[in-house]
């Protein structure tokens, strides 16, 4: 991964994303592996799929029913809950949330459904942004998903059970053990799927002493204004 | 919210309203690099970044405009982590923000306040 470039990235960055790719290949708690990378082919459908450019132009993104460009035998309330993932996530609400459940899906294939996708949304954002092909789909492993024991998880208002705090020290570089915040216990129902998403994210940011060519302000300007861009509140 | 944590800690004060608003200063060094960069970035400007990757690498050294880049495509997917889980503002953060939210009109990015917006139709 990022062979083909003269760009100075880190080692332990492209190690990281190489690590990252390869577990989506593999069966994880509650979808097979070749689920898994059919989430990553689905996310990067989003981005030239003709229903979502319709919706983007709508006041509203649930206006306009219809097909998604897909290009997966996902089913198509997964399908149409990573594209708006992918390709509006200012406009998320607990509606999306909402209809996945009634679809009768678990929180738990939930969580694993957005790890996988974000996680691929940082390397591929990465590598579209240096110029870069995207990176081969990963060849998806044989077997089905593993299971997992019951998560230690509680209800603080979020749509989905958070971890118990504190439990995760070193998710985020530069982080106190007690000061968990919420964003690393997002995904504590699957704590694989934690695993997964912040092993692609730790090399990107440090709440303190960023190990970067920046000044820790101008990490959390860029942060600052991603976060504006993609509308998001946390 | 992290850009009041640094300008805190590094003593200075940052004008927070340049996050939403283009037109102000934000009194980072090298914003407008960083801006552009990451706009591009986010907004699948691939034409124009390429070119502002060049500016951009001999304005700040190409270490630092591929590290703005990692920052950036960093947040690209943990801001669509917190959108799809709903996870609520940590306590502190909640409390000591009331007011920076509402300056820099990040307080309509609220939970509430976008399904109020977005979900009309189904409602």
């Amino acid at each position: 991964m990022y062979e083909h470039t003269d760009y100075p990235l880190r080692k332990h960055l492209v190690e990281a994303h190489e690590r990252v790719w390869e577990n989506i290949a593999e069966p994880g708690p509650f979808w097979t592996g070749a689920e898994r990378t059919s989430m990553v082919a689905e996310s990067r459908a989003a981005t030239s799929c003709h229903l979502c450019e319709a919706r983007r132009q709508e006041l509203s993104p649930y206006a306009i029913d219809g097909a998604h460009n897909s290009e997966t035998d996902l089913d198509d309330v997964i399908i149409d809950m990573i594209h708006r993932i992918r390709s509006d996530p200012g406009r998320i609400t607990r509606s999306m949330f909402d209809r996945v459940m009634n679809a009768g899906i678990s929180p738990e294939h939930y969580v694993e459904v957005v790890s996988v996708v974000n996680s691929s949304v940082i390397i591929d954002t990465l590598h579209a942004a240096l110029g870069l092909p995207l990176a081969a789909l990963p060849s998806p492993k044989p077997g089905e998903p593993t299971g997992q024991p019951p998560a230690n998880v509680t209800d603080e208002g979020a749509w989905v059970p958070i971890a118990v705090g504190n439990e995760r020290p070193g998710l985020i570089n530069g982080l106190s053990n007690n000061r968990e915040p919420n964003i690393a216990r997002s995904m504590g129902l699957v704590p694989s799927a934690v695993q997964l998403f912040f092993t692609a994210f730790r090399p990107h940011y440090a709440l303190q002493n960023i190990p970067l060519d920046l000044q820790q302000s101008q990490a959390e300007f860029i942060a600052s204004r991603v976060s504006a861009l993609n509308q998001c509140f946390y | 919210m992290l850009l009041r944590a640094s300008g805190q800690s590094e003593q200075t004060d940052y004008d927070l309203n340049s996050v939403t608003d283009n037109e102000i200063d934000s009194g980072v060094d090298s914003s407008h690099w960083l801006r552009s960069l990451t706009e591009a970035a986010i907004q699948s400007q691939w034409d124009d970044l390429a070119s502002i990757r060049d500016q951009a690498g001999t304005a700040m050294g190409t270490q630092s405009m591929v590290d703005a880049l990692v920052v950036a495509s960093g947040f690209n997917g943990i801001t669509r982590v917190a959108d799809a889980t709903g996870i609520p503002l940590d306590e502190n953060t909640q409390e000591m923000t009331v007011d920076m939210r509402e300056s820099t009109g990040i307080e309509r990015f609220n939970y509430n306040e976008k399904s109020d917006r977005y979900d009309l139709v189904t409602s």
